[in-house]
């Protein structure tokens, strides 16, 4: 493996790396020595490895370069020099996506992996099956099931590894050799056992019960490789994870591995154990007994892998892991320094509250000795301890502030910076402390990213603060003292402050004009934009601009923008017409996980409803149906698991129509269905218009039909609605093997569940920053008012979660928080109704015996309101 | 066979090595043939449809082969000309028996005598009219008629009739190979 430079070593010019300079047209010069003969091995394997760096650096070869070098490298056959030929096997797989033609080596391939010289083998077999596509595997079937089962391990386990990769785009191919696999599986070499095992499990993973199958019938005989037993419980605690039940055989083979003699299978099995889903106390004890004896383990691996366990689960099996307390307590003080910080902040998450300040005062004795991976380990455990005993932030907050004092790198200052806004979130008296140590942090932050994060805080809740000035220093700072990024997050935030605060305003404009001199485009347009809103003094102009943001997704403005300058047209611009942006994930932070783990995909729920949007206008039938407004989030099953047709179906809202999408398994593989399509039958009056078929749907082959329908116009109110589903097609029969259909087929129809569209169909989640700014904009011309009694509900989170649900609106505020030891509340919901109206929520809860619920809904529009007001009641 | 390449290599008596070129349609025997020049402990039992191309190495009595069989698939045959420079004789195989396609394989050959690599080289081509076991098959007369084979001025060439399964008629073609190649050199 190549070291990794540091920049010591860029620092020294680099003398250790003897291919820092190498130039692509130099060194493709050099490969014409391939085509001399005699072939000279030495010099030609060096050439190949500069080749090969290259590719490996990221350079890109054209592919007629890429080709005369390949052609010229197939020469190099003609020596039999072994270092030369493993070159070529590695330059073959490099290659094998860049060149073309490369199957011009296939009967080179085939002849060194069936020929005398074991070491060239297995190599040439991966090499094969990485040059091998789907049209030409079945000539080296025959190569391959015999590699499969030879006697060399070295060539099986090369076989084995590439069938698994070929099992991706040749399935049906693959599949035909699991009697090879089978037979390889009970080999007494320890990789090969593995290897087979993994491909026979690859090949039947989709068939549950097979998978149990095996499960039970390599168990029963024993294995003999630690490998294998290791696969074998990965793939038993995922079928049991998906059964939810754990009174089964596989659990029993699991617990039985517990006593297995390989350290290596135990540690698995207890690792699989605990991490279980809903683990009874009794079916955790022997585990956690097991990792206990690791934790005093003289190999520090062991006990490593125990520590590292036991913190994982510490939130979620308390007890259980202060079982090891003791043990654990002894791990503080490990040489290792990766051992103790996870022995620590194991104790942190599940030990007292009395306990704290101790291991708080142990792990920062040697905070600085530990890379920034575990640094990030001990924030994770913080954020843990902080949502436990909030009684404790102020402790933490001045451990978390010196942390953020030190050096690190990005990762783990973002971890501080997020587990301090949390808690400032959480709790409103640290509210003060928390930003002015944030301040502190921005006058010397390196990250951009943080540094905007903080001035986008700072807007938000420094307002809302007793002194607000204080922080207009702070801000004004990184206008003077930063680049633009920077500069116009802080612009941004300033005149926040002053859309809120009357008292700031002239200093705050003032400040502003400064700005329009800014060098940077983007920094001079934000500061002029605001300060021509902040002086015209209407609250609905700030709440609108400044305080609230676009909620359209940036992606689709984009498009929308340059449709219309394409097609001009009298009419000015219509913001209603464009797709609205996907809530982000980190506002719906669910409660209990620490903050720092939470992933954002908010990228992938964005471009998820543009590939929606993108097949839909691909359709004819759906032309001038206008911008797509809301694709359901997840698809529905309408059918059960493990039945003769899979069929999910995703719900597509337009202004006034709505697309059922419907996707289609057919995994009955001796039919082929064709002009497949869901009828549906509403109760309420929405009325179908037409049907778009899939014409096609071979076996295991997913395909798409939809269905179109119009909303209600005569009861715009009545969007709720039930949908009986039947799918209606051609069943042509057909050969199972090679695939081949009858030209005859016959009419069938198969019921699917009912569908239903709901409110939330209707709606699009958006968030207000400021309820209150943007409550006051859309004022009170088509407000409504009412009040329920929710008979069934017993606590206010409950009913909150299930508002929330139901209406399908974003919690603001953080108003689907419900404080503890309350018998009033008031959950503010925000959200876009088809067409582009705002549509906002006030539910004032009150619990006695039952809740009762005041509902008062407000939009530019009356009919928004009455839906809701008719959905609740 | 390892310590006389050595002891042969040290008392300078190593073989003058030879690259050629094994050409010809899908089927016509090229790999049957090379094959079959190989010494018999190194000769493979079956013989298998060629993909792309292989190595093959054999000796005459003062050379040392080194051939490359080519495929001789449609999808393949625009690939032989990766090869051609290096090439220093042309083994061109026949399938004696397949009438339908001599003008395919005539049509192959034109191509390659007028590919910018062989044009204007004195390479010595050597072509084999084989399957002449089979009782469809026409003569090499016939076969070299069918060819325009006359027309070949500026290359030395050559054609026997054999039988590659048997091994019948590969001899002579090689010792005329041989013959060939050693009078270039002198
Ligand atoms: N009867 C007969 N069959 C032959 C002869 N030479 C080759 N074959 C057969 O022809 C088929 C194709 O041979 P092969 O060497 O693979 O042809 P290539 O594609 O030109 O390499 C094989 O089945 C051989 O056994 C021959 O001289 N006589
Ligand atoms: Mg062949």
């Amino acid at each position: 493996m190549l070291k990794k430079f540091d920049k010591k070593d860029e620092e020294s010019g680099g003398g250790s790396n003897p291919f820092q300079h190498l130039e692509k047209s130099a060194v493709l010069q050099e490969a014409r020595v391939f085509n001399e003969t005699p072939i000279s091995p030495r010099k030609c394997a060096h050439i190949l490895t500069k080749i090969l760096y290259l590719i490996n650096q990221g350079e890109h070869l054209g592919t007629t370069e890429a080709t005369e070098a390949f052609f010229a490298m197939t020469k190099l056959f003609q020596s039999n020099d072994p270092t030369l030929r493993r070159m070529c096997y590695l330059t073959i797989k490099e290659m094998s996506c860049i060149a073309e033609d490369v199957i011009i080596v296939t009967s080179s391939l085939t002849k060194d992996m069936t020929g005398k010289e074991d070491n060239y083998r297995g190599p040439a077999v991966r090499a094969l099956c990485q040059i091998t596509d789907s049209t030409m595997l079945q000539a080296i079937e025959r190569y391959m099931k015999q590699a499969i089962v030879d006697k060399v391990p070295s060539v099986s386990s090369s076989a084995l590894v590439s069938s698994l990769h070929l099992l991706k785009c040749s399935f049906d191919v693959v599949k035909r050799w699991v009697n090879e696999a089978q037979e390889a599986a009970s080999s007494d070499n320890i990789m090969v056992q593995y290897h087979a095992l993994g491909l026979l499990y690859h090949v039947r993973r989709n068939d549950r019960l097979a998978v149990n199958k095996m499960i039970s019938k390599f168990t029963r005989h024993g294995l003999k490789s630690p490998f294998a037993y290791c696969l074998m419980i990965r793939v038993a605690s995922k079928q049991l994870e998906e059964d939810g039940s754990r009174d089964s055989p596989l659990f029993d083979f699991i617990e039985s591995c517990l006593r297995n003699k390989h350290e290596m299978v135990v540690y698995e099995a207890a690792s699989a154990i605990v991490n279980l889903p809903g683990c009874s106390a009794k079916e955790l004890a022997p585990a956690v007994s097991v990792l206990q004896l690791f934790c005093s383990s003289p190999k520090a691996a062991l006990r490593y892998a125990a520590v590292r366990t036991l913190n994982k689960v510490a939130m979620k099996h308390p007890s259980a892991v202060t079982a090891c307390n003791l043990d654990l307590e002894n791990l503080v003080t490990d040489s290792n320094r990766s051992i103790a910080t996870l022995a620590i902040t194991t104790l942190l998450k599940t030990g007292s509250e009395s306990s704290i300040d101790r291991l708080m005062k142990q792990i920062s004795s040697f905070m600085s000795e530990i890379s920034d991976e575990f640094k990030v380990v001990v924030v994770q455990a913080i954020s843990a301890l902080c949502q436990k005993y909030p009684r404790k932030h102020a402790v933490l907050m001045n451990f978390l502030f010196s942390m953020l004092r030190e050096e690190g790198g990005f990762e783990y200052k973002r971890a501080i910076v997020d587990c301090i806004i949390s808690i400032i979130e959480e709790n409103s008296e640290s509210k003060e402390t928390g930003l002015s140590h944030l301040c502190e942090f921005i006058e010397d932050c390196e990250f951009t990213v943080l540094a905007t994060r903080i001035l986008h805080l700072l807007g938000q809740e420094g307002p809302k603060t007793n002194n607000p000035s204080k922080y207009i220093r702070f801000i004004y700072n990184r206008v003077v003292l930063e680049h633009e990024e920077v500069r116009a997050g802080a612009v941004s935030a300033l005149a926040k402050f002053g859309a809120q605060n009357e008292e700031m305003l002239p200093s705050i404009l003032v400040l502003l004009k400064r700005c329009v001199m800014d060098d940077d485009n983007e920094v001079r347009d934000r500061a002029t934009f605001y300060l021509n809103v902040l002086e015209q003094k209407q609250k609905a102009l700030n709440a609108g601009y400044i305080l609230n943001g676009l909620t359209v997704s940036i992606p689709g403005l984009e498009r929308a923008l340059q449709q219309y300058t394409l097609e001009p047209s009298e009419k000015p611009f219509d913001l209603k017409s464009v797709p609205l942006a996907t809530t982000p994930m980190a506002e719906q932070r669910t409660e209990g996980t620490p903050v720092v783990a939470v992933k954002q995909p908010e990228k992938v729920a964005a471009t998820r409803q543009e590939i929606f949007q993108e097949q839909l206008a691909a359709v004819p039938e759906f032309r001038g149906l206008g911008p797509l407004f809301k694709s359901s989030p997840e698809p529905v099953a309408l059918t059960e698991s493990e039945t003769e047709y899979v069929i999910r179906c995703t719900k597509h809202t337009f202004t006034d129509h709505i697309v059922f999408q419907f996707d289609c398994t057919n995994t009955l593989n001796d039919q082929t269905l064709e002009n497949v399509t869901v009828q549906m039958e509403p109760t309420e009056a929405y009325e179908v218009l037409c049907y778009v078929p899939a014409r096609s749907l071979p076996y295991n082959q997913p395909g798409t039909c939809y269905t179109l329908v119009a909303l209600p116009k005569e009861d715009p109110i009545a969007v709720a609605c039930t949908f009986s589903c039947m799918m209606k097609f051609t069943v042509k029969d057909c050969d199972p093997t090679t695939g081949e259909a009858d030209d005859e087929g016959y009419e069938d129809e198969y019921v699917l569940e009912d569908l239903e569209v709901t409110v939330a169909d209707h709606i699009q989640k958006v968030m207000k920053l400021n309820f209150e700014a943007a409550w006051d904009e859309v004022g009170d011309e088509f407000e409504k008012e009412e009040t329920f009694t929710l008979s069934t509900i017993k606590t206010l989170e409950e009913a909150v979660g299930n508002i929330v649900k139901f209406l399908g609106m974003h919690p603001c505020e953080r108003s689907d928080k419900v404080p503890d030891n309350k018998n009033t509340h008031t959950l503010l919901l925000a959200g876009v109704f088809r067409g582009g109206y705002d549509i906002l929520v006030r539910s004032r809860l009150l619990l006695l015996d039952t809740v009762t619920m005041q509902v008062t809904a407000r939009s530019s529009e009356e009919l928004p309101v009455d839906i809701i007001l008719a959905s609740v009641g | 066979m390892g310590l006389l390449d050595r002891l042969s290599g040290l008392l300078g008596l190593k073989k003058k090595e030879v690259h050629v070129l094994c050409l010809g349609l899908d089927n016509s025997g090229k790999t049957t043939i090379i094959n079959k020049l190989k010494p018999s402990n190194a000769q493979s039992q079956d013989v298998v449809p060629t993909i792309g191309f292989s190595i093959e190495k054999f000796r005459s009595s003062s050379l040392s082969f080194t051939v490359f069989d080519m495929s001789g698939q449609g999808r393949y045959r625009n690939l032989w000309e990766h090869y051609y420079k290096e090439g220093q004789a042309i083994i061109f195989v026949i399938d004696s028996s397949d009438r339908l396609r001599m003008v395919v394989a005539k049509e192959e050959l034109d191509t390659l005598l007028n590919h910018p690599d062989i044009k204007h080289r004195r390479i010595p081509i050597l072509f084999f009219a084989n399957k002449m076991d089979l009782r469809d098959a026409v003569t090499s007369v016939k076969v070299s008629q069918l060819l325009c084979l006359e027309n070949i001025k500026d290359k030395p060439w050559h054609i026997c009739a054999s039988d590659a399964i048997k091994g019948e008629g590969l001899q002579e073609g090689v010792d005329w190979l041989q013959d060939q190649i050693q009078a270039v050199k002198t």
